[in-house]
């Protein structure tokens, strides 16, 4: 029988295995088209939860000593070639699937196969295993494909100016009895009953809990995932929901510019505060605009952020779903779910 | 009174009970509850508000439901001494809790008395005020004690407050009300520039899980499964009325009677946590704005899908008599499936 990966991250060693996860991507127009090669492994491991419990999972991950759950963003223009090599560790046959671009490759046991990616449309798209149904994706093999224009252009979806910065908020559900009969190579329960729900794999952790302040399991706190801005840097955020239930995804602060839902651009973008964001591959697009919060008084300025800082105070607002069970974990611990935190910062 | 105009006495003393809070503090064990902030770095008050609504805190409002049985739910009276209490039964408040109105531009103050033995805040959503006034515990504090918010509403539309602490809990069990801020021109014009109205509709769409019901307000807190992440709702109800059978069908301002010729603003808010979808019973609406701001082209439509704290204002202008059966179904976060349904009412005569 061959050797069997199966790696386990606690709160200590989840670093390495978040490591180039979903979050605050970065990206250069650039003239001419490239071709990019990029390798992946497919591994398996437990990810401990806010509550101590140990959970399975499986991840397409950034090599094979990692378990990236979800797996890292893929970056491209349209018009590259992205050439992808993915390395299936395990004893089951996977695949990887980006339904909007064509793509479905399978990767049978303890093997390798690869697969070119080109897209003409700029956007955001999810790749996730669909071996089993929606079993595999549910169990972490799930991830971000982000598509930005091609040439020179600075423009993002819709002709908006190229923001200031560039986010990918992945938000997952888990029910762990359904990714423990997965991993026993059972069928799942009949009914789904998620415990635990992140955003790029992380939850809050709230100060005076263990965990605060460390960016590998504090989505408050973990820079690819909390805002962070000064007075008018507009901030594209695309959310991608790879479990299976609805979300109202919520700002505080601002209403976000709504520019797209499931890879349709709006003819109107709406100022909302909430914000649908659909299941099962579910994505949605918006712009944080960093503007002074409308309804302060006296008003926000970049004096009374400076203010605020010389005092050592932090001028921090949520971003939370409303569906407010998922701020939860375990069946209690409100706050720490799918959550993260904006920061408004003086220049 | 709850409601004050231009008081000139308001140069709060909020009670500040530690050191710790701003977000960077608290969070350790307080009484039965664990992640709750003192208060701290409270803002200086502006000495002369247009607006004061005064809230505390009543974890005692039966309400009866159409099959008889009686669900407790929590929510804020309309009055800062009367209602909290030590221990929050004092009594006094409503399903939902009083509406707040307010004109743009008014400097508004909420202040929140909250008893002894516990923690809330009001948040009030979709305004969008200094952090120390949005009331997020882990950013700012948790209000044990007397607290006032400060905003000043830039934009008119249809938003609601409610409790920020243990949300998942205290909102399903109605810490919420409506709140609306009316434009320059008063009540009748949606917003300043936009549509005006004759008659108005107030649609509050909940659903209750009443297993979650006898638990404390710092329910899980600390850990342990309390089944917060489970929502199985068992009643369905509209702006505080069961609404599954009639009892909503004839019950001002959830229900509305307009002549033809007159114009009816229903004023939707999804207050539930599962997806909600609103049909006009073959009415024609005209969305104007959402959350609090106006859409950039008026959208007309038969029905509605909505997520949880969306807000949606809705013109009609009838034509034809006769009744109009308004239903929101309530469906399954997951599967998908009718969890339960509202019914009101539109008659035109």
């Amino acid at each position: 029988m061959k050797r069997r990966t199966f790696l386990k991250f606690g709160s200590a060693s989840a670093a390495a295995a978040l490591t180039g996860t979903a979050g605050l991507i970065m990206w250069q127009p650039r003239a001419h088209a490239a071709t990019i090669n990029k390798e992946i492994w497919i591994t398996e491991g437990t990810i401990a939860q806010p509550d101590g419990v140990n959970v399975y999972f499986r991840g397409f991950s950034g090599s094979s000593n990692n378990l990236d759950v979800p797996g890292q963003v893929l970056m491209m223009a349209a018009g590259d070639t992205y050439n992808l090599t993915i390395h299936n560790t395990l004893n089951t046959s996977h695949n990887l699937v980006i339904n909007e671009l064509g793509v479905n490759r399978s990767v049978p046991a303890r093997s390798t196969r690869s697969v070119s990616i080109s897209a003409s449309n700029p956007g955001t798209y999810v790749y996730y295993d669909s071996t089993g149904g929606m079993n595999n994706r549910l169990v972490g093999l799930h991830g971000a494909m982000v598509v930005f224009p091609n040439g020179a252009n600075t423009t993002v979806e819709n002709g908006r100016d190229m923001p200031k910065h560039d986010f990918v908020w992945v938000f997952h559900d888990i029910d762990p009895a359904w990714n423990d009969a997965i991993r026993r190579g059972n069928n799942p329960p009949n009914r789904y009953v998620p415990r635990y729900f992140t955003i790029n794999g992380l939850s809050g952790r709230p100060p005076g809990s263990p965990g605060n302040g460390d960016p590998t399991v504090d989505a408050m706190h973990d820079k690819r995932t909390a805002l962070h801005g000064h007075l008018g840097d507009r901030t594209m955020v695309r959310c991608i929901n790879t479990g299976r239930a609805k979300h109202a995804v919520h700002c505080h602060a601002n209403h976000m510019e709504w520019i797209s839902t499931n890879g349709q651009q709006r003819d109107d973008v709406w100022l909302k505060d909430i914000i649908p964001l659909d299941a099962n591959n579910g994505t949605m697009e918006f712009i944080f605009p960093f503007e002074p919060v409308p309804d302060a008084w006296p008003p926000m300025t970049n004096s009374t952020l400076a203010q605020a800082t010389a005092e050592g105070r932090k001028t921090a607002y949520p971003m939370h779903l409303h569906d407010e069970m998922t701020q939860t974990a375990g069946g209690g611990l409100y706050m720490f779910g799918a959550m993260t935190d904006i920061f408004f910062e003086a220049n | 009174m709850g409601r004050r105009r231009k008081s000139s006495t308001t140069n709060t003393t909020d009670t500040t009970t530690s050191s710790m809070g701003d977000g960077g503090g608290g969070g350790g064990m307080m009484g039965n509850a664990c992640y709750v902030y003192p208060m701290n770095n409270t803002p200086a008050l502006d000495n002369n508000p247009d607006v004061v609504f005064q809230r505390s805190v009543d974890m005692n409002i039966p309400v009866t439901m159409d099959d008889g049985n009686v669900v407790n739910m929590w929510g804020f009276a309309d009055g800062g001494g009367g209602g909290g209490g030590m221990d929050g039964m004092g009594g006094g408040a409503t399903f939902p809790s009083a509406a707040m109105r307010v004109t743009e531009g008014d400097v508004v103050h909420t202040q929140l008395n909250v008893g002894m033995m516990m923690w809330h805040t009001i948040h009030h959503h979709g305004i969008e005020p200094e952090y120390r006034s949005d009331g997020v515990g882990h950013l700012s504090f948790d209000v044990n004690g007397n607290y006032t918010y400060q905003w000043r509403p830039a934009h008119a539309g249809t938003y609601f407050y409610h409790c920020h602490t243990n949300t998942v809990l205290h909102a399903e069990m109605g810490m919420y009300g409506a709140l609306i801020v009316d434009p320059p021109e008063g009540a009748g014009t949606l917003f300043s520039g936009g549509p005006t109205y004759d008659v108005e509709a107030f649609w509050v769409v909940d659903e209750i899980d009443s297993s979650w019901h006898n638990l404390d307000w710092a329910a899980g807190t600390c850990g342990g499964d309390v089944g917060l992440n489970e929502l199985n709702p068992d009643y369905f109800v509209i702006t505080g009325v069961d609404g599954s059978g009639n009892s909503a069908m004839n019950t001002p301002p959830i229900s509305a009677t307009v002549q033809r010729g007159q114009k009816l603003l229903a004023r939707y808010i999804c207050a539930g946590y599962h997806p909600q979808r609103m049909r006009f019973g073959g009415l024609t609406g005209t969305i104007y704005a959402s959350d609090g701001r106006p859409l950039p082209n008026p959208k007309q439509v038969t029905e509605i899908n909505a997520v949880s704290a969306e807000r949606y204002d809705i013109i009609f202008e009838p034509t034809q008599r006769g009744t109009y059966l308004i239903e929101t179904d309530i469906i399954d976060w997951i599967t998908g499936d009718v969890l339960g349904t509202t019914r009101t009412s539109i008659t035109v005569v």
